[in-house]
């Protein structure tokens, strides 16, 4: 039996271990920067208020901590059936397991199909959710999502849950206009700007689901 | 509670100008980012003390709002970095220079940067429990040349930061330029973190060979700059609640001027453009509490401050141990 190590971090096979780096231009690193020059530049990049689009133009990373130890809530969110409870308007789920595709209704566009294919990874806890509006053909709006054991970040049980997702161009351009159920006015990506405050809420229903359901052992 | 009202403001520099070129000499430095922000300070000299930059300031005062200074000042309170003589303030002193004759003259110790703000609280407190109609408050600032030009400390880079600088104001009981609203806020848990530090480990006191010096502590610096950007905004919303006004009724923005970078954060925080936010960084250094009147006296002498606008100042000490806020009308 193969064992795949690819994912495995590499080792330095000696104790003394010397970056290749001098050809790479412009690295701020101690050996080139002077201490007080690199303060100035993390003072200069250190706002007291940052805008909106400043920090969720690109990306949309948001966090939680949910006291549920991070097994449970690793498999909570592995079972993608559960978006019809934690999710503000995925409803109606069927599943093709030829395709290993869920599909839902996405209520927040009418009648809306929402395709959806998960992929986890249980050592890292990591589960990822590869969706989209119209057609499964392209799974482009990704949300990515990560279980962190609290007790390792801040020292007490439960858990800490990454969520990020990044601006795929199609957010601002819908590739396929001509698949929209007729009628339908959005696109998800018109939401985009709103994003961090819907994941927010939906975020806060999976701490409430999880952390109702862990008080009360069901 | 009777409305107090801004009539005007004054400031003295003392002659001696210093460019970055003299502690780019005297370091052996020649690029660094305290040689950014500020490219010339004033340093106090030998012939010059606290007293008498305020007496300046004051004759100042005097000279632009025509006032009889034995009749027409009922209160006195200063701030003073460091003072003529350890014990006490100069509040005496002036008065014994210019011959007022105030009722109450008190030398405020605390507030720093932003002791021009506790002194206002102060004033509006006073003429509003006693007979008094009219307070000077001045702030004078005399660390850049008793402590930075000395030359144990020129050869550091951050002397190039403060200068020196002397401003004041005057309030009277009435509703023509009307103080809004002051918010104080005192953070104990912050007081011990700017310590005063020589070489040789001695108290500041005590007999020694070395100049001593302010320092926050290589440890300290990423704590100060996060309690900046966080006490200030807070406090300049605080303000702006308290004048039931929003930030977009705030037409000049006036804060101490630590440095560039906390100059941008304020001014990004309350969303206003920069030439909104006085500035008086770059030609005079950090002026420690004088920043404040000093930038308010440019401010109104330049006609930045148009009448009819609203005025928002604010800012923090040291190392985070007073921040404060306060709004008023300019009407002319």
């Amino acid at each position: 039996m193969s064992t795949d190590t690819s994912a495995q971090a590499t080792k330095p096979n000696n104790r003394i271990f010397q970056p290749i780096i001098l050809d790479i231009p412009d690295l701020c690193r101690i050996e080139d920067t002077e201490k007080e020059d690199m303060q100035e530049l993390c003072m200069e990049m250190t706002h007291a208020v940052y805008p909106h689009d400043k920090v969720y133009g690109d990306y949309c990373s948001i966090q939680e901590y949910i006291n549920c130890p991070p097994e449970k809530v690793y498999q909570y969110l592995a079972e993608t059936s559960n978006f019809l409870e934690w999710t503000f308007s995925l409803r109606d789920m069927e599943y093709s397991e030829q395709d290993d595709v869920y599909t839902f209704t996405d209520a927040i566009g009418g009648k809306t199909k929402c395709f959806c294919r998960t992929v986890c990874s249980p050592d890292a806890m990591t589960v990822d959710y590869h969706c989209a509006w119209d057609q499964e053909k392209k799974l482009w709006m990704i949300y990515l999502m990560r279980v962190v054991p609290a007790e390792l970040v801040f020292g007490k049980p439960g858990s800490v849950v990454l969520w990020t997702n990044c601006c795929h161009p199609y957010y601002n351009n819908n590739p396929h206009p001509e698949l929209a159920p007729t009628d339908r006015k959005v696109w998800v990506g018109d939401m985009w700007p709103m994003f961090y405050a819907g994941h927010t809420i939906e975020m806060q229903n999976l701490k409430k689901i999880l952390e109702y359901r862990h008080a009360n052992q069901s | 509670m009777q409305t107090i009202s801004l009539v005007g403001a004054a400031s003295f520099l003392p002659e001696t100008i210093i460019d970055n070129e003299h502690f780019m000499n005297a370091s052996g430095i020649k690029r660094h980012p305290m040689f950014r922000g500020t490219k010339l300070r004033r340093h106090i000299k030998d012939t010059e003390s606290a007293t008498t930059m305020a007496t300046a300031a004051i004759n100042s005062l005097k000279e632009k709002l025509n006032l009889n200074l034995v009749n027409d000042v009922d209160v006195l309170i200063t701030n003073v970095t460091i003072p003529d003589i350890p014990f006490v303030g100069c509040g005496a002193a002036i008065v014994g220079a210019l011959g007022l004759k105030p009722k109450t003259v008190y030398d405020l110790q605390n507030g720093g940067c932003v002791s021009f703000i506790f002194m206002m609280e102060l004033a509006q407190m006073i003429l509003n429990s006693t007979e008094a109609k009219s307070a000077i408050i001045c702030n004078i600032q005399t660390a850049a040349g008793r402590i930075c030009g000395q030359d144990d400390n020129l050869k550091l880079p951050q002397s190039a930061v403060p200068g020196d600088g002397c401003g004041a104001a005057y309030f009277v009981k009435g509703d023509r330029n009307p103080i809004h609203s002051i918010v104080t806020k005192t953070h104990g848990e912050y007081a011990n973190d700017m310590k005063i530090v020589t070489s040789d480990g001695r108290d500041w006191w005590q007999p020694g060979t070395t100049a001593f010096n302010i320092d926050f502590g290589e440890e300290k610096i990423s704590s100060v700059i996060a309690r900046g950007n966080k006490l200030v905004p807070e406090v300049m919303y605080e303000a702006l609640a308290l004048a039931d006004l929003q930030a977009s009724n705030i037409d000049t923005l006036i804060t101490n001027q630590p440095n560039r970078i906390f100059l941008r954060n304020w001014r990004e925080a309350i969303q206003l453009d920069e030439d909104q936010h006085i500035n008086t960084l770059p030609d005079h250094g950090n002026l420690f509490g004088a920043g404040i009147p000093i930038s308010l006296t440019l401010g109104l002498d330049s006609g930045r401050i148009k009448p009819g606008t609203k005025i928002l100042l604010s800012g923090f000490s040291h190392a985070g141990d007073y921040s404060a806020g306060a709004v008023l009308s300019w009407n002319g």
